[in-house]
């Protein structure tokens, strides 16, 4: 998540840019990418490259769902000559970049490859995607990637990276997939100077300065699970209505549920995004429920992106910052906060 | 579950020539024949519809099955590898998915996924004596371990079955009981709780744990493999407790929700392990060391 420190790459203009992003909508690659419609900034399928809103700031939600969508059906089954007969869904038929997104979101579709990447309609989508991400020339309130590893100018989970300078963007590719890319616009962009990365650099940290929120230290995810007893979970839960935004807007949370639509005999068998704030969630057919409380629901979403999923993949957190969570909850719940006041001596009271 | 087990979310990704198959989609399996076990417990007997020979699997691995329209449940497979003719399931109907599945007649075709998750270590009980202690539905989930051994009868100790219900009516496998209690070796104990017993009951009358402690069996070379309501489990952990049984010798099954089986669908973990990948079973010593998630 670090930085690339080699100066290769590219300064390019505006309009380079949007010749570039022109010429892979006419090579018939979909282009995914920030649009602002009636004040919302969403990833949407890019028509033309004009369309294209690189501004300050993040999208109302992460581009999780053009690899994991909202509702999917994995399968879908009808009847023929008396026979059901199963059909998986057609597989994405595009080469597909998705363009412009934030580092911290970028680094929440590295955590849904690491849980995701073992399903097929999952992995093959995947694999004809491509992620060129755009570094964060501003915080905005409620930004604190650089406090649980990641940075305003973060590299994990994407192929290429922008860097909106104040008079042009710097390119430069991160993989070869992402080389792959850059290719047909390249060959005519001028090189980009070492003193064009030191303003790249230099713009990453302060960035990082402005932002919000004291360090989540590594080491705190056998710490969070040795305080799953703590009072603390029922006093920081006791305002949460259960609505499940948080999930909703979340760039990394994977969790989904599966049910039927259809008949007995023609139908398909759909999932959907799900989350751990539902008391359903959990609930055993026999009625019991391992998490019977809003306390225990939270913590289990606060424990999982802290210290399951980095003790099980090598430390990184699975909360990757972005805040949206906090920006949209109804009640003003902050998970960055939460984190702290669990770890803090005063936690113990809280409840 | 094993210590050193990876936990789901460490499997790569594939790409290119490996890419993975649609591991959400079941096989198609036909219902050979379908009786009930008790008033909303019915057991189910399949067969690939293709006719193609069934999966290996060991006991304690389970499945998701599937009423086409209503969804997919999740239950153990009934029966040993060893009486393998059939992959057997037997299940309360208590919702939508099982009341569909309950009601569907021998010939017509329903969804499988599986084998998932660990199994029961029987191979490592050899030369130990073993207690069966089902509550409920959980004796469902201790069938396949229980033919296992009695399918390898040398192989093992005495043998001690003790099933619980509410009521007389709420015990599984009642056609079995005669069959496995008349084997060498092997003793049948079945109780109901207090006011389930019924004219010409001639069973145990009390709480399961109560009824266990009752029995007197002495700790020694004994394996405990347990399966009921957690409510039970409580009560009976104590028991075991007070008795001196190793946490380590007493194995039980956690049924958490799941939706996958696979380790992606998130509902089913208890701390960083996932139940259908790292479980169902567990042992009592590793259950004290996670947390109380389930």
């Amino acid at each position: 998540m670090d930085p690339v420190t080699d100066n290769k790459g590219f300064r390019i203009s505006r309009a380079e840019l949007d010749k570039w992003v022109a010429s892979l909508i006419e090579s018939a690659t979909q282009v995914i990418a920030p649009v602002e419609r009636r004040g919302v900034r969403a990833f949407r399928v890019l028509d033309s490259a004009q369309e294209l809103c690189l501004a300050d700031g993040k999208t109302q939600w992460s581009p999780k769902e053009f690899l994991f969508p909202r509702t999917e059906s994995v399968f879908s089954y009808e009847t023929l000559d008396g026979e059901l007969k199963l059909s998986d869904p057609p597989p994405t038929s595009n080469d597909r970049v998705i363009l412009g997104v934030r580092p911290c979101d970028a680094s929440g579709l590295a955590c849904t490859d690491a849980v995701l990447g073992p399903d097929a309609i999952y992995a093959q989508r995947r694999a004809r995607t491509v992620i060129v991400a755009l570094t964060c020339p501003v915080a905005e309130p409620e930004c604190f990637c650089a406090s649980v590893g990641g940075a305003p100018d973060g590299t994990d989970g994407s192929d290429v990276q922008l860097v909106p300078l104040a008079d042009a963007f710097l390119v430069r590719s991160l993989t070869p997939r992402g080389e792959a890319l850059i290719a047909a616009g390249s060959k005519k962009w001028k090189a980009a100077t070492d003193k064009d990365w030191a303003a790249a650099k230099a713009q990453g940290e302060r960035v990082a300065h402005d932002m919000r929120g004291t360090q989540v230290a590594r080491d705190w995810a056998k710490s969070l699970e040795a305080r799953f007893e703590s009072p603390a979970w029922r006093g920081l839960s006791r305002s949460c209505v259960g609505c499940s935004i948080c999930t909703y807007v979340c760039p990394s949370c994977t969790c989904f549920n599966v049910e039927d639509e259809g008949s007995a005999g023609c139908g398909s068998r759909c999932r959907s995004w799900d989350s751990c704030s539902y008391g359903l969630f959990t609930l055993h057919a026999s009625g019991h429920n391992p998490r019977p409380d809003q306390a225990s629901r939270y913590r289990q979403r606060v424990l999982h992106k802290f210290s399951y999923y980095p003790e099980a993949h090598g430390g990184k957190n699975m909360c990757v910052g972005c805040g949206r969570c906090a920006k949209h909850c109804p009640v003003g719940l902050d998970i960055h906060e939460a984190v702290h006041a669990v770890m803090s001596k005063e936690a113990s009271h809280a409840g | 579950m094993q210590a050193d087990a990876p936990t789901a979310g460490e499997k790569s990704v594939k790409s290119g020539n490996g890419a993975p198959t649609n591991a959400m989609k079941p096989r198609l399996m036909r219902i050979v024949s379908a009786h009930d076990e008790t008033p909303d417990v019915r057991t189910l007997r399949l067969q690939h519809a293709d006719g193609s020979p069934l999966h290996a699997w060991k006991p304690g691995q389970f499945g998701h099955y599937t009423a086409f329209g209503a969804g997919e449940a999740v239950f153990t497979i009934a029966n040993a590898p060893t009486r393998s003719e059939n992959l057997e399931c037997s299940f309360r109907a208590i919702g939508k998915v099982t009341f569909d599945l309950r009601n569907l007649k021998p010939g017509q075709t329903i969804g499988f996924r599986g084998p998932y998750g660990n199994h029961f270590e029987c191979e490592a009980w050899k030369g130990r004596d073993v207690v069966f202690i089902g509550g409920g539905i959980g004796m469902v989930a201790l069938r396949a371990p229980l033919q296992w051994v009695l399918d390898n009868r040398k192989d093992y100790g005495d043998i001690v079955i003790l099933n619980g219900a509410r009521r007389v009516a709420d015990l599984c496998y009642k056609a079995e009981m005669p069959q496995w209690a008349s084997l060498p070796g092997v003793r049948v104990v079945r109780t109901v709780d207090p006011g389930g017993q019924e004219p010409g009951w001639d069973g145990e009358v009390g709480l399961l744990p109560q009824v266990f402690e009752k029995l007197g069996l002495a700790t020694g070379k004994r394996t405990v493999v347990t399966c009921g309501p957690p409510v039970m489990l409580h009560y009976l952990f104590l028991s075991l407790a007070k008795l001196g049984y190793p946490p380590a010798e007493v194995v039980t099954t956690l049924e958490n929700k799941m939706k996958c089986g696979l380790g992606l669908c998130g509902r089913c973990n208890v701390g960083r392990h996932f139940v259908c990948v790292d479980g169902p079973v567990f042992t009592w010593a590793q259950l004290q060391a996670l947390p109380k998630d389930f």
